[in-house]
């Protein structure tokens, strides 16, 4: 192998590798929609989106609607690519490097491991947008704009709405044990909630263990009266487990989904702290646009907040239509 | 067996195998008859193992004829020979050695009741019975066969091939990785195979193992029959030149003496302990 | 316990050397599963001491309901086992099968129990493919089911997300004939005065089963054959293949049970769950005695071996430990139980 390449071209072509394969595989739908679109005006332009997704996750699903609605409005080709893994993460922000896009949409859960990659993007002229994640390092690793909803901010405004249903002592359920964003939703919950918020770990990618978590703890302490979990599926869980106990606990919950919006409006769930995903995808885009097009810049180098927003029953009628649509 | 007594059980004549351009065996006859044993020697590389295989059916010979009770046959698989009543005991293929004695002893031919079920009751007490019948007094047949010595899992795979009725019973190296008196455990049970009326064809390296037990030798060297004789042709001693095994034992106990080595003392007995077995 | 472990042998020994051997105690020792229902018993008592939740009958049905999820598939991954092979897809299995009767059902707007046979046609087949593979290639089991751990996965993903346009399925909780399935798949049931989960009963009884294939039919007699050594199974004429995709099938059945529970007690599902489970269906097996070698183990021991993952999750809450260390201590008690079943099972092997 060292004959025939340096070790640095080597991993280089790997990563172009991995990129085109990546980036031929996004641009094959989002092309084609696009070109049949033509609302936009002015040449057509390329925005990749990279994050830490893992595969399969409602939130980044309705993310990607969002910035996906933006490019068919703004005539732009939209590719996105994802990887938990702080340094796959950065090699697919550098074959969109490499791709000569006309602008980068990132998060920033791993600001170190984006660091160099983002430096790169900078030489090569090409404007970054963060997103979700990472308001504090945004700004000083280049970014020209953040959106994202403050992870401690939408935990206040959760322990603030936990407190007015009248719960004393409540569970934080945590789906994925380590995650620094779900951790940082429960400590600000606490900062606001007047009674005792104690966090339950759970296994998010096991539904009867999220079940059989949340009954054993409810068995084990009669007291709880009140349940906050830190996703839409988990909450729908939650209920069951109440349910299946026969406990008082009043259920608020991050994230919307369409099942969720049924389970407001039967009063089963009290609220919900909904961070608009649809924003942060659409804005992103829009901004990277506004930027080509006009030389706008959003935010004036502060932070752009999508939310919190918070639906309860009473406005939860509203946004069921967007719910069903998977856009909310 | 009372009618057709009149062709052997088995009979090859001329057989050969080749693998691509390598001979593995040529112009081999052979014949095994009901009460008789026929014991094929050779030392590695003699071809042994190929004509055991043709013989299993395991694999088909290019020349010659392979009959058994006097009808020419071409054996597919091992299936097929079984279906013949040629049952073959290999030497390590014998036994699944974490599994009871009993359950290795009706492996592929459980005897069933209604609904699947297994008629556990009967198939313990028939393997301990025919264990017995053989000289073997088993402790328990609900013990691994692995926990067996090498001697007993090879009565307990022959036991087997005698119990489901095989007619032909074709040996490979039964005693090759056993002790002497292991080795004379299996001896026995060759005999008492041989007046249950089986024809029984035993593959060995060791001469001193197939005289006391044998009708017929066969010799083969490099692919070639070299000999075959019945018993009142040859003696001990001519089938032991022919075969070169304990006489290379006792040159071996030679070198090691001319090399002060005290393993030769313990070879020689073992070469003296060889040659009065048939007495 | 080890004390009363070793001495029944050494008693014994004095008098008659082989009935020590076939006597009823220490046939009981020689069983794969002893290891781990002394370990099942010492996590037992430990959460009843530390826990003072953990004894409640509630608590006790929340533990089994935890530990049926888990015990169903170590049931057919057990088998596997026991015939020599792993199956590394069997995690994402379980969200595929639940994923095909959601999705067939709602796309087509079918009866649910049309999903639930289409499901269970499917996922037989995923594993009879699972088994072709292995028998066609002859590549080890683990290669084969990796790669469809990863297509599964993907497929999970791409074709909810192609058929929905988002990563869970829809809801099948308003269709028809729900109620009947959920009776039979994810329904409460009294028993005795607990409130059992009806998984729980369907656990008990595929171990029940699964225990007399292995031993008493001649299928079982197959299955430690071939995972103790195919060559000697082949020999004898044992259709060493038709065993192994057998067993396959069997784990892609034991999927589809699980699939279907998970279909009918939370209605949507995400179509990225399931990854991981895989390796916890396996440790239920080791932790029951089954060999990672094939060959040797039982149904009833990945029974146990369940029981004590469950325990262990959920005894972990009941004591109301600080979350932070929940693997730590999940870690360290999966290694006791295991230790323990090895160190029994190493007295009994040494006794004469």
């Amino acid at each position: 192998m060292r004959g025939v390449f340096s070790r640095g071209s080597a991993k280089g072509l790997a990563v172009l590798a991995a990129g085109v394969l990546v980036l031929s595989a996004c641009s094959g739908s989002g092309g084609k929609e696009a070109e049949e679109d033509t609302g936009g005006e002015g040449p057509r332009l390329e925005i990749a989106m990279v994050t830490h997704s893992a595969p399969g996750d409602t939130f980044w699903d309705i993310v990607q609607k969002g910035a996906q609605a933006a490019a068919d409005k703004d005539n732009v080709e939209f590719l996105y690519s994802a990887d938990p893994d702080g340094g796959k993460q950065a090699q697919l922000v550098q074959a969109a490097i490499d791709k000569k896009v006309d602008g980068i949409i990132v998060t920033l859960a791993k600001p170190d491991a984006m660091k160099d990659v983002l430096a790169r993007a900078a030489a090569a002229n090409i404007p970054v947008v963060s997103i979700n994640s990472g308001q504090e390092e945004s700004a000083g690793l280049g970014a020209l704009a953040h959106f994202g909803q403050d992870e401690s901010i939408a935990g206040e405004a959760a322990g603030t709405e936990l407190g007015e249903i009248g719960a004393k002592k409540a569970l934080c359920v945590i789906h994925e044990q380590g995650n620094v964003g779900l951790e940082a939703r429960c400590d600000g919950a606490r900062k606001t909630f007047d009674g005792d918020l104690e966090n339950l770990f759970v296994q998010g990618s096991n539904m009867p263990d999220v079940k059989s978590s949340i009954t054993a703890k409810l068995q084990s302490d009669k007291g709880i009266d009140g349940i906050l979990t830190l996703g839409a599926p988990f909450a729908a869980t939650a209920v069951d487990s109440v349910k299946e106990v026969g406990s008082e606990a009043r259920i608020g919950t991050f994230d919307l989904n369409k099942d969720l919006i049924a389970l407001l409006k039967a009063g089963d769930i009290e609220f919900a702290v909904d961070q608009q995903p649809y924003l942060q995808g659409y804005e992103a885009v829009e901004a990277l646009w506004l930027l080509k097009r006009n030389g706008n810049v959003l935010g004036g180098g502060r932070p752009v907040l999508t939310g919190p927003a918070i639906v309860t029953k009473d406005n939860a009628a509203e946004l069921e239509e967007f719910a069903n649509r998977g856009t909310r | 067996m009372t009618g057709g007594k009149d062709a052997p059980l088995l009979r090859l004549s001329g057989v050969g195998k080749s693998y691509g351009n390598v001979i593995a065996l040529r112009d081999v006859s052979l014949e095994a008859s009901e009460g008789e044993v026929t014991c094929v020697l050779g030392d590695n590389g003699a071809g042994k193992s190929t004509l055991i295989k043709v013989v299993a059916g395991l694999h088909r010979h290019d020349t010659g004829t392979y009959e058994v009770q006097g009808e020419r046959v071409v054996f597919d698989s091992p299936r097929d020979a079984l279906d013949r009543g040629i049952a073959t005991v290999y030497q390590d293929l014998a036994v699944v050695p974490l599994m009871p004695v009993w359950r290795n002893f009706f492996l592929g031919s459980e005897k069933r009741r209604g609904f699947g079920r297994m008629d556990v009751a009967f198939m313990r007490s028939t393997t301990h019975a025919e264990m017995a019948a053989m000289g073997i007094d088993l402790r328990d047949v609900d013990q691994p066969i692995g926990t067996l010595s090498g001697g007993e899992r090879q009565c307990v795979a022959i036991a087997r091939a005698v119990y489901f009725g095989a007619k032909a019973l074709v040996l490979d190296e039964p005693t090759a990785a056993l002790g002497v008196k292991q080795a004379g455990v299996v001896l026995r049970y060759i005999v008492q195979a041989r007046e249950r009326g089986l024809a029984v064809v035993f593959i060995t390296h060791n001469p001193h193992h197939a005289y006391p037990v044998g009708d017929r030798f066969l010799i083969l060297n490099r692919g070639q029959s070299i000999g075959y004789h019945t018993k009142d042709e040859i003696t001990r001693d001519e089938l032991t030149g022919l075969m070169a095994g304990g006489r290379e034992l006792e040159e071996l106990a030679h070198e090691l003496d001319a090399a002060g080595s005290p393993a030769a003392t313990r070879i020689k007995k073992e070469a003296e302990t060889l040659n009065p077995a048939d007495g | 316990m080890t004390d009363a472990v070793a001495e029944p042998p050494v008693a014994g020994r004095g008098s008659d050397e082989r009935l020590a051997r076939q006597s009823p105690l220490r046939r009981l020792l020689g069983r794969p599963e002893l290891g781990a229902l002394l370990g099942a018993v010492a996590l037992f008592v430990f959460f009843s001491v530390v826990a003072d939740a953990f004894l409640r009958a509630g608590s006790f049905s929340t533990v089994l309901y935890a530990s049926s999820t888990f015990g169903i598939m170590a049931v057919g991954v057990s088998l596997l086992m026991i015939g020599g092979e792993f199956d590394l897809s069997a995690g994402v299995m379980v969200t595929s099968s639940a994923l095909i009767a959601a999705l067939t059902a709602y796309q087509f707007t079918l009866n649910v129990w049309a999903g639930v046979a289409i499901s269970l046609v499917l996922t037989l087949a995923l594993g009879m493919v699972n088994g072709l593979l292995y028998v066609w290639t002859r590549l080890p089991s683990f290669i084969i089911t990796l790669a469809m751990f990863f297509m599964l996965a993907g497929l999970n993903l791409g074709v909810t997300k192609a058929l929905t346009g988002n990563v869970a399925s829809d809801s099948v909780r308003d269709m028809d004939g729900f109620d009947a399935a959920r009776a039979v798949f994810a329904s409460d049931l009294d028993v005795l005065g607990l409130r059992v989960k009806i998984t729980v009963l369907w656990w008990l009884l595929f171990v029940v089963v699964a225990t007399w294939i292995l031993l008493r039919t001649r299928t079982g007699n197959w299955i430690f054959a071939v995972g103790g050594s195919a060559a000697s199974a082949r020999a004898v004429g044992v259709p060493v293949a038709r065993v192994k995709i057998g067993l396959f099938m069997g784990v892609a059945f034991c999927a589809w049970f699980s699939g279907m529970h998970l279909v009918f007690a939370f209605a949507t599902i995400q179509s990225g769950e399931g990854v991981g489970n895989e390796f916890l269906y396996i440790i239920c097996a080791v932790i029951g005695g089954c060999l990672l070698t094939g060959g040797y183990g039982s149904a009833i021991g990945a029974a146990i071996g369940a029981f004590i993952f469950g325990m262990t999750n959920k005894g972990i809450v009941y004591a109301e430990w600080n979350p932070d260390w929940f693997r730590f201590f999940l870690g360290a008690m999966l290694l006791i139980a295991t230790v323990v079943n090895l160190i029994v099972r190493r007295r009994v092997e040494r006794t004469p």
